[in-house]
């Protein structure tokens, strides 16, 4: 029979709090208080490693090394790290349990599990000066450094250090903890140093000083982050809001030591514990200044959780919470609640007591509620035994109601098993259903997986209906780690045990295979990796060039192709390069896309490598444009020559090439003769600006030189003469010979520039059905109506009526309508 | 306020926008304090669209710089870049880390968001420069710009088509299925996907593999696909197709000047992420719909936005914000001066009202309407001023020769005047990309030029407008636009073909009211869109026998009548019993492989299931998303243009949704907006000479 459920339970003013045990340890008596310890949240492990500064005896069987021993809530040995660097300033857990070990030297290592680690620096400033301590929490830490500046990491995946505001203080700190970026109004982690008398908050921005009543020796950030526990160096213990703005609670101590460890019970009181070599006191004050004292005898470690704190001590694991409303309702003696009534009637109905009818009669309106209680109340439990008492009461209570909904019954029944398969003492993690609640199922089994309890997971999983394809491949890299066996009945097993799931990714153990030294087995596991794109950054490591290349080029994913293609020509001669690079086509492509614009040099290489003349050509052809140099030009452009003329279906390129180094020979002597610059021009344009600088005969040169059709020559030169308004010159071009653009042009062109009567000039070398419309543009409607008489256009005639705006001019065209008629 | 005309079809298109709106924020607060931020150039466009320069003032932003090859002076202590992945901008950022570096008393933190998602040759390049330790690196997605309920655009640089068939690069296509991935991650899988064009196919293939892939992702990350449910594993509810059009497929359409208000507007103006520049004369003081939102983040460096003087243009938003605007933009442009006149009388009779209201009760009803009539009077001397700049152009005699060739063209009248018309358009040195817009659709409709005549023009065009058209021309070549034409070449052929079976040209257009999709250029039909209506519409299609050759066998489709397109089903059941639920059914290319045959690049026609195993499970997600949706019968056609698609691609296949008015939604989705010019723009030569011209225009 299980203790009754209040027996630990205290009470604090209203209210009550409990003290559960958890575990026995199964660690051999450890002298807490001569160890670092970080304990994870969660009821997650317990890290820890003999503290440098505390004496202790040595024995024969102790190492001169230090280690690290990283243990299970129940005290369960899970690795031990043989520690051979610096000197570590502090530990912390991140939140996919890994342990961040901080070194004096300014070096970051991460721990998983297995004792595997990666690590980071924190950049020049800590190495110079080194770290003395540092805050670590769940995804980042601040580091403070030997000259007091701050560093902080916000992401552990991508490590970027980022040096804080500087704080202005000069001496060590009296104490100083952070505020996680989730709870702070400007979501970047703020920092409060507690110097002197007062407090200083700094973040990336600045540093601002609270101007507070201090000195403070001991401090402590409520896990929901709005609340401050303050210790001052009077013993006065005080609660402030995190900005400093509403003073929550004052309580006086009376003891001038600071406590060892201050830390958050859930968010509304605080614990205290200081290690005296007399003995060991934990205090808990309330929010309305009344305590509990509790006393060990031996050492013990304080870890904060959201719902309550951990205890552990010499030998046990320990919970401490305040009791949770429903549980209290219940079990609180004397309670009269309707669920305290429901937990009754089901005592009463199994001793076949008629009181049961009673009790149920007697909450029937808030039979409902009663129910939800019970069944939150069994979650809140520990002991089994009382779990399976409160869902019965609820299942007993559920029956005399009409619908309802059972859904939350059936869900609490799921998370109890959970909960209970991961207490037991040989997995050891104590979760609170608040605690699982917050940390999700997924995230349960990934610590599952972690801590290499792979069938439990795949059960617990299965069970809940998540996704099993994350154990499943952890299990296969653990599998490999592990394994002694060769090759061939590795893969067959992992495969067997894998291929129930057809879209599984491989990558990641054939990565493992590759890093334990088997590369043979990751090949072949990478076979079954069904995305091209994850295979290749392991195959790029695996020095397979090709093969990296072509899974690359499959995937589709240029930016993959490019990676790969980089890495080779980094990696290998420029032949090789080239040689793996040229018979695919999308390789090719990209290269040349990239090289065009960052480096052309490579690209003439890989042109001149496949003969690809053409291309190389047009490459020289295009830089050629970028040359100020006329002579550089020249020369681009002859190797381009050079190039088409060796292909005899570009003829028409080379004759083309050939012309532009002869244009640009004139436009040079152009430029030394009339001092105007030329170059850069077209053959077209550089007509214009002939005939604009009044130079035709020369213009007339290039004509004939570079064979400009006479059509185009005509237009040039008419539209260089009516923008030089050379209306004389303009009338003797006209004259010259019959135009092969017909006459309408320089009509056109001089209306345009407004010159109706140089146009007039014009109208009458046009075709006849053309003259009266251009008459009516230049405002000649007398002699467009002339025109169109005389072309017998009757319908023109009419046009150019409409248009009239003059009634004279109009009478006229009526007039000349009328004759047409009759005629 | 900004584009509050989104998000009223069964598809919630907002929705789109809200997710990248909601980011923006988060990734600004990334950083703390006051920052200056640096924008891609290319970017400032689509995400004014998204959110207002208020929200970026909000959350601490100083300054806004545009990112480009200078060295920025700047006291900000914290920069953030937000930049597509291209490797000019690293190197950018490359040199103003390093030029900061060198004066130690400035401490700046760097971020660098990556549009939609950072690539490692990206982070690699950063490492090469020796910044990357330097930068925080992070993702910003943003696939797709809603500009209207039915057009989304994932705004790419305008050269997608260029990369994809001349250089061979297929980043757009991995870009583009991305994009689509997220579409079906948010409203479920298409349950068919057809297509036609060689990339289009390719487009297809990666979708249908990434599916397959995807499926691991969410399978490694399941605990946040738990919060974020993704329709993945469920075929939509809403949409029936996705229709790929391959931009090379149909080249003819963008090469053709574009007819529609909107067309026009395009072609004349030039519109940029769906905004247009215009004289502050034509836009007036008064701010119309929408135009609050088009205070583009200031572009010039040294925020310069007090130098944006008088004279500068201003930029107005061209979306169904404007009321006015929605009527018009699909309209044919000779249809529009009516309106607006019909219009301007009725809104001055809104105002004569003020005459007849007598009573207290009515002057206030009056005065309450005032504020719409006085906006909606802004917004049509907006547009009045629009209309009367774009008539200025078409009633000239060579818009209507260059239109007249395009129509002769596409219809394959056969006559020389084309090329002697084109010659005359080199002679008087016209912009090289109007030569090669008309020189390209012969060349395309002809199935090449002869061989001389293509010597001949290469010469003009090389003589005329320089040398470093040697490339262009050898480009345009390559890319099939400007070719001989050999006796073995079928292309002429087959663009008859085509014209005929598909009847591409409609003689009789009423663009009052039109019966067809062709009014958009006024009797030409976009080959694309035919191509949708193919697949989606199940026109009939005669086959394309050499024993009837010159009528267009489409009749029933685009029959002069009212009944449009629905068209006489009495010719349907003859051609095979094709009856009326095949409209709402999806078939796919059925019944078109011959068609398919006559245009380039491969056909796809996909289906998508959703395996057995997860059917459950899906029917639940099925289930659950049409109870937040509602359940509507009528499902969308997604009709994707890889390539860039043009504003009469849009207003065609708008046309279609009215015919298919109850039964069928479109959306169209593209890579980017297209006409003929920024087509070959991509292609065009520059030579830095040109280059420097061109940036002091801007």
């Amino acid at each position: 029979m299980a203790p009754n459920p209040t027996s630990g339970w205290i009470q604090l003013q209203d209210r009550f709090y409990r003290k559960v045990e958890v575990y026995s340890l199964l660690w051999k008596q450890i002298e807490l208080s001569k160890f670092i310890i970080a304990g994870a949240q969660y009821g997650g492990p317990i890290a820890m490693i003999r503290d440098d500064k505390k004496v202790l005896l040595l024995q024969n069987q102790q190492p001169i090394k230090p280690i690290i021993y990283i243990y299970s809530s129940a005290g369960k040995l899970l690795q031990q790290i043989q520690w051979d660097k610096g000197r570590i300033v502090a530990m912390g857990w991140t939140e996919q349990e890994q342990l961040v070990v901080a070194m004096e030297e300014g070096t970051i290592r991460m721990y998983n599990l297995d004792g595997e680690y990666t690590q980071f620096t924190l950049g020049k400033e800590a190495k110079e000066h080194g770290v003395t301590d540092c805050q670590i929490w769940g995804n980042g830490l601040v580091a403070m450094t030997g000259n007091y500046q701050l560093i902080s990491v916000t992401n552990f995946e991508e490590p970027r250090p980022k040096q804080l505001a500087d704080p202005g203080i000069s001496e060590p700190p009296h104490c100083w903890t952070v505020i996680l970026p989730q709870y702070t109004l400007s979501r970047h982690v703020e920092v409060l140093i507690a110097t002197a008398a007062t407090i200083i908050v700094v973040d990336g921005q600045d540093a601002v000083d609270q101007r507070l009543q201090g000195p403070f020796t001991k401090m402590a950030v409520s896990p929901n982050g709005k609340f401050l526990a303050l210790f001052t160096s009077e013993g006065k213990l005080w609660v402030v809001s995190t900005d400093f703005q509403k003073n929550l609670s004052e309580f006086a101590t009376k003891s001038g030591i600071p406590p060892q460890q201050l830390a958050w019970c859930g968010t509304d009181s605080v614990v205290l514990y200081w290690e005296l070599s007399t003995s060991k006191i934990v205090l808990m004050i309330g929010p309305f200044g009344d305590w509990i004292k509790l006393s060990y005898d031996d050492a013990i470690y304080l870890i904060p959780e959201i719902d309550g704190v951990r205890v552990i001590t010499a030998d046990k694991c320990e919970f401490l919470q305040k009791v949770p409303s429903p549980t209290e309702e219940i079990f609180a003696i004397g309670s009269t609640s309707a669920s305290a009534m429901l937990y009754d009637a089901l005592d009463h109905f199994e001793r076949k007591s008629p009181k049961a009818d009673d009790n149920i009669r007697g909450i029937r309106a808030e039979l409902g509620d009663a129910v939800d209680n019970c069944i939150e109340a069994a979650g809140h439990e520990f002991s089994e035994h009382y779990q399976r008492l409160l869902l019965k009461a609820a299942a007993f209570g559920k029956c005399f109601l009409d619908s309802y909904n059972a859904e939350q019954f059936v869900n609490m029944a799921q998370n109890l098993r959970v909960m209970n398969a991961v207490r037991y003492y040989d997995i050891g993690i104590p979760i609170t259903y608040a605690q699982y609640q917050r940390l999700t199922p997924e995230s349960l089994i990934d610590r599952l997986i972690n801590r290499n309890h792979h069938l439990l997971a795949m059960r617990i999983a299965s069970y809940l209906k998540i996704r099993t394809d994350r154990i499943l491949i952890h299990w296969a890299c653990a599998k490999i780690k592990a394994s002694t066996e060769d090759e061939e009945t590795i893969c067959r097993a992992i495969v067997d045990k894998l291929s129930l799931n057809a879209s599984l990714s491989y990558a990641e153990i054939a990565k493992t295979a590759y890093k334990a030294g088997q590369p043979r087995l990751a090949t072949r596991l990478l076979d079954y990796e069904p995305r091209a794109a994850d295979q290749v950054p392991l195959l790029i490591s695996m020095q397979e060039d090709e093969l990296s290349l072509v899974k690359a080029i499959e995937s589709g994913d240029t930016d993959l192709v490019y990676l790969v293609i980089f890495h080779l020509k980094r990696k290998l001669p420029l032949g090789e390069f080239f040689r793996l690079v040229n018979n695919k086509p999308l390789a090719c492509n990209l290269l040349q896309v990239y090289c065009k614009e960052q480096d052309r040099e490579l690209l003439k290489d890989f042109y001149y490598q496949d003969d690809r003349r053409i291309e190389s050509a047009n490459l020289s052809l295009e830089e050629s444009f970028g040359e100020t140099d006329i002579v550089e030009r020249i020369s681009k452009l002859r190797i381009a020559l050079k190039l088409y003329q060796d292909d005899r279906n570009h003829t028409f390129e080379a004759k083309m090439v050939e012309d532009s180094i002869k244009v640009l020979q004139l436009q040079t002597q152009l430029e030394k003769d009339l001092k105007e610059s030329f170059v850069g021009l077209s053959i077209s344009q550089t007509i214009h600006k002939c005939i604009i600088l009044g130079q035709s005969s020369k213009a007339a040169k290039i004509k004939t030189d570079f064979k400009v059709t006479e059509k185009r020559f005509w237009w040039i030169k008419l539209q260089g003469l009516v923008e030089t308004r050379d209306w004389e010159e303009l009338e003797k071009f006209a004259k010259s010979k019959k135009s092969p653009i017909g006459y309408e042009p320089f009509v056109q062109e001089c209306i345009k520039m407004r010159q109706f009567q140089e146009a007039s000039k014009y109208i009458m070398k046009c075709e006849p059905a053309a003259r009266p419309m251009l008459f009516v543009k230049i405002g000649a409607f007398r002699e467009a109506a002339e025109q169109a008489f005389t072309n017998k256009d009757m319908a023109t005639l009419r046009e150019v009526r409409a248009k009239c705006p003059n009634s004279v001019v109009g009478q006229e065209v009526d007039n000349l309508i009328i004759q047409l008629d009759t005629k | 306020m900004s584009a509050s005309h989104l998000g009223k079809t069964p598809l919630d298109i907002a929705k789109l926008r809200d997710a990248v709106r909601k980011r923006l924020p988060e990734l600004l607060d990334t950083v703390r304090g006051k920052k200056g931020l640096i924008l891609d150039p290319q970017l400032t466009g689509p995400l004014s669209l998204i959110a207002e320069i208020s929200i970026l003032k909000d959350h601490g932003v100083e300054k806004i710089y545009h990112l480009d090859d200078n060295i920025l002076d700047t006291d900000c202590k914290n920069l953030i870049y937000i930049c597509r992945p291209k490797l000019k901008y690293m190197k950018y950022i490359a040199a103003q880390i390093r030029k900061d570096r060198q004066d130690t008393s400035k401490r700046i933190e760097y971020s660098l968001f990556f549009v939609s998602q950072r690539t490692m040759l990206c982070e690699r390049v950063l490492e090469e420069e020796g910044v990357l330790g330097d930068i925080t690196l992070g993702e910003f997605a943003m696939e797709w710009i809603p500009f209207e309920d039915d057009l989304i655009s994932m705004e790419l640089d305008n050269s997608t088509w260029k990369e994809l068939n001349l250089d061979g690069d297929t980043t757009a296509i991995h870009q583009a299925a991305k994009s689509l991935m997220k579409l079906q991650q948010i409203y479920g899988l298409f349950p068919r996907i057809i297509g036609k064009g060689d990339s289009a196919k390719a487009l297809a293939d990666m979708l249908i593999r990434m599916r397959r892939e995807q499926a691991v992702v969410e399978e490694v990350s399941s605990s946040t696909s738990r919060q974020n449910p993704s329709l993945l594993n469920s075929l939509s509810t809403h949409i029936d197709q996705l229709v790929i059009i391959d931009r090379n497929v149909d080249l003819y359409t963008p090469l053709c000047t574009q007819l529609t208000y909107e067309g026009l507007i395009d072609e004349i103006f030039r519109i940029k992420h769906s905004f247009v520049e215009l004289d502050p004369s034509l836009v007036g003081t008064a701010p119309a719909p929408g135009q609050s939102v088009s205070a583009q983040p200031a572009a010039t460096p040294a925020g310069a936005s007090a130098a944006v003087a008088a004279g500068k243009k201003k930029n107005y938003a061209l979306n169904s914000g404007d009321k006015l605007f929605s009527q018009l933009c699909d309209l044919n442009f000779a249809v529009v001066g009516g309106l607006l006149n019909k219009i301007a009388k009725r809104i001055n009779e809104n105002y004569e009202e003020r005459h007849q209201a007598k009573t207290m009760a009515q002057i206030r009803t009056f005065v309450g309407k005032l504020p719409d009539l006085q906006q909606e009077h802004q917004s049509l001397r907006t547009h009045t001023g629009i209309a009367e700049e774009i008539m200025s152009q078409t009633i000239t005699d060579e818009f209507n020769r260059m239109l007249e060739t395009q129509q002769n063209l596409v219809a394959g009248v056969d006559s020389n005047s084309e090329v002697d018309y084109i010659e005359e358009l080199i002679d008087k040195q016209e912009p090289i990309v109007k030569v090669l817009r008309v020189l390209c659709l012969m060349s395309l409709v002809q199935g090449g030029l002869k061989a001389k005549v293509l010597e001949h023009f290469k010469r003009e065009i090389i003589q005329t407008y320089g040398y470093e058209h040697i490339q262009t021309l050898y480009d345009l070549e390559r890319l099939g636009l400007f070719n001989v034409r050999t006796s073995s070449n079928a292309s002429r052929a087959a663009y008859a073909n085509v014209r005929r079976t598909l009847r591409l040209i409609v003689n009789e257009v009423d663009e009052h009211n039109p019966a067809d999709i062709s009014y958009v250029y006024s009797g030409y039909a976009p080959l694309s869109v035919r191509l949708v209506q193919c697949a989606v519409q199940k026109i009939s299609a005669g086959h394309a026998g050499g024993s009837v050759p010159g009528i267009g066998l489409l009749v029933n489709v685009v029959g002069g009548g009212s009944s449009g397109t629905i068209g006489s089903n009495q010719t349907a059941s003859q051609n095979g019993g094709q009856d009326k639920t095949d409209k709402t059914t999806v078939t796919g290319w059925k019944g078109y492989e011959e068609i398919l045959k006559l245009l380039p690049g491969a056909a796809v026609d996909e289906v998508q299931t959703v395996e057995a195993k997860n059917e459950r499970e899906a029917k639940a997600t099925a289930a659950r998303a049409k109870r937040s949706l509602g359940s509507h019968h009528k499902k969308t056609t997604i009709v994707f243009f890889l390539g860039g698609c043009t504003f009469t691609e849009v207003s065609a296949i708008r046309f279609l949704a009215q015919q298919d008015e109850g039964v069928r939604d479109y959306l169209v989705a593209t890579t980017q907006m297209i006409n003929g010019s920024t087509l070959l723009e991509s292609v065009i030569q520059s030579t830095p000479f040109d280059r420097g011209e061109s940036v002091e225009q801007v």
